[in-house]
């Protein structure tokens, strides 16, 4: 088995034997689908979509892009504080391999999550309707995820403790959740906010699965989103490279 | 206390597996390390003695290019450990105080996953188990282990791929007695397969019973450096004779000829003497000699009187 494999198995293996950590990770997005979908079934945003297409893929952005940074960064500070970075660093493994094995659990865990929420909300009871355009989601859910690994490894790199690590993580997600508009229209908020929340990644996420989903802006809509991903995924990824410690003892 | 400098003889013996030179290392204000000069041989089972804090654990970290010396050279199996050079790691086996074992795994899968780093195959994982005597808990989550399997499990990390040179720090802490003799057993039979062994420890009786040389180390700085025999041998410590307090008393004890000091500790008048043949017949002949239990010095006497600490009987 190569390295790649072998830490990709061992990481999924510690993922999935975590059953609560999993749990939460697929049912908390579920949740504010069903209360928020159930809440303004049927209604529709002035001017705009249908609130469904608002909150379904609000929520599912903001359900991956958390999941993938608290687990991202949760992994990197166990992996420090066990020492097994400093495991790997005396192996002839390249620590990008490692990281890659981490980045490769965070995919698929995306992938699942979405393809778990999608169902959810296509069901009557919610009423999302899919647009041709949705394939284009994919290319979004890499970029984004990538984005949020990024984010996560940032968090990993600064945070000692699991206490940190939360603290942190929160501090990050939750003001950032309630202004990308993942739990609410970005629409029917005022245009100072809308201007100041793209500088957020989590903003372009949740733009970019509305638009695909919805078909919204044609193919330039999620594409233009996808490449705001990019350059947060390009930017954070410099940045935990300066962050990242092999030790906590320096 | 022998030169901690070796010079090579004109027959050219191997080059050592460690050698470090004029060595220095500080952490801010702390000087963990000052000046240090020594040699492992190859093949050497070489312990690492010192009160916590004398500074073996950067000592280590430092002869496996883990830090940087401030001062000083260090070469490793011929080669420099700092930068990382993996040709020179793939011959070093380290087991660290903190033991890594990857989240929720079973030994056996935990292992795997090592092997894979190195690129070993499965084989390498079973076969370390067996060395360390642990095939039965391949299947049994790290976690669940005992603290000495847990122990043995880390020694097995740092087995896998078959290094020439083993670095150990402190691997029998928090063993108890049983679970210690067992490593023991381990470590004598991986000296016996040629290999070179550093290793730290605060148990005495395990460099005694286990080590070719030791250093002892304190405060930073190297205090002595020689085999465990040559090292209480130079201290010239006193021998020590017990006999039941209700057999003797320690104005008799005191009014025989040669002894230097008399307690009484834990219902035994204990005899301090630097004649310990010619006191151990006149004590004999007071109580019967069946009675009389001797005691010689040991490395733990030697290691509290270069270490600086009140030595007690």
């Amino acid at each position: 088995m190569s390295a790649y494999a072998a830490m990709t198995r061992a990481t999924y293996l510690a993922y999935v034997r975590d059953r609560t950590s999993v749990f939460f990770t697929f049912a908390f997005p579920l949740l504010f689908l069903v209360v928020f979908g159930l809440l303004f079934r049927g209604q529709t945003v002035n001017g705009g979509l249908a609130y469904i297409n608002y909150i379904a893929p609000g929520v599912l952005a903001w359900g991956i892009g958390n999941a993938a940074l608290f687990g991202v960064a949760f992994t990197l500070m166990h992996w420090r504080r066990d020492d097994l970075l400093r495991l790997v660093w005396r192996t002839p493994t390249p620590l990008p391999t490692v990281l890659a094995s981490r980045y490769a659990v965070a995919l698929g865990t995306g992938l699942v999550q979405a393809v778990l929420f999608t169902a959810v909300a296509l069901l009557p009871v919610f009423g999302l309707h899919l647009a041709a355009s949705w394939p284009a989601a994919l290319p979004v859910l890499l970029l984004g995820v990538t984005a949020f690994v990024a984010v996560g490894l940032v968090v990993g790199g600064l945070a000692n403790t699991p206490e940190a690590v939360a603290a942190i993580a929160n501090c990050v997600m939750v003001p950032m959740a309630f202004l990308s508009g993942a739990f609410y229209p970005v629409d029917l908020m005022p245009g100072w906010l809308q201007a100041f929340s793209r500088v957020l990644p989590l903003r372009w996420f949740v733009d970019g699965v509305t638009d695909a989903l919805a078909g919204r802006g044609g193919l330039l809509g999620p594409a233009t989103d996808c490449l705001a991903l990019a350059v947060f995924a390009g930017l954070f990824t410099l940045l935990a490279a300066r962050t990242f410690r092999w030790s906590n003892r320096t | 206390m022998s030169s901690a400098r070796s010079t090579p003889d004109a027959a050219g013996p191997p080059a050592p597996a460690v050698r470090l030179d004029g060595v220095s290392k500080s952490y801010g204000e702390v000087r963990a390390l000052d000046d240090v000069s020594l040699t492992v041989r190859q093949g050497e089972f070489f312990g690492v003695l010192g009160p916590n804090g004398a500074g073996k654990s950067t000592l280590v970290e430092i002869m496996v290019g883990m830090r940087r010396p401030d001062a000083g050279t260090v070469s490793v199996l011929g080669g420099s450990p700092w930068p990382r050079d993996t040709a020179l790691l793939r011959r070093i086996g380290v087991q660290t105080q903190s033991s890594a074992f990857f989240t929720r795994l079973t030994a056996g899968e935990h292992l795997a996953t090592v092997a894979a780093l190195y690129g070993l195959d499965r084989a390498a994982a079973g076969r370390a188990l067996e060395q360390v005597d642990l095939a039965d808990r391949a299947r049994t989550r790290v976690d669940d282990l005992s603290g000495g399997q847990r122990q043995r499990l880390a020694l097995a990390t740092a087995l896998i791929h078959r290094p020439d040179l083993i670095f150990l720090d402190e691997p029998t802490a928090a063993l108890d007695p049983q679970a210690r003799r067992s490593l023991w057993e381990v470590l004598r039979s991986l000296r016996g397969e040629g290999r070179t062994i550093v290793c730290t420890t605060h148990h005495l009786d395990e460099a005694e019973a286990l080590c070719d040389r030791v250093a002892i180390v304190a405060r930073g700085a190297l205090l002595a450096l020689d085999s465990p025999g040559s090292l209480v041998r130079s201290l010239a410590a006193p021998a020590r004779l017990l006999v039941p307090a209700d057999r003797l008393s320690v104005a008799q004890a005191e009014g025989l000829d040669g002894v230097d000091r008399v307690t009484v500790e834990g219902g035994e008048v204990v005899i301090e003497t630097r004649a310990a043949n010619r006191v151990l017949v006149a004590v004999g002949e007071l109580v019967g000699i069946e009675t009389v239990q001797t005691r010689t010095a040991t490395l733990e006497d030697a290691y509290l009187r270069l270490t600086g600490s009140e030595q007690h009987g």
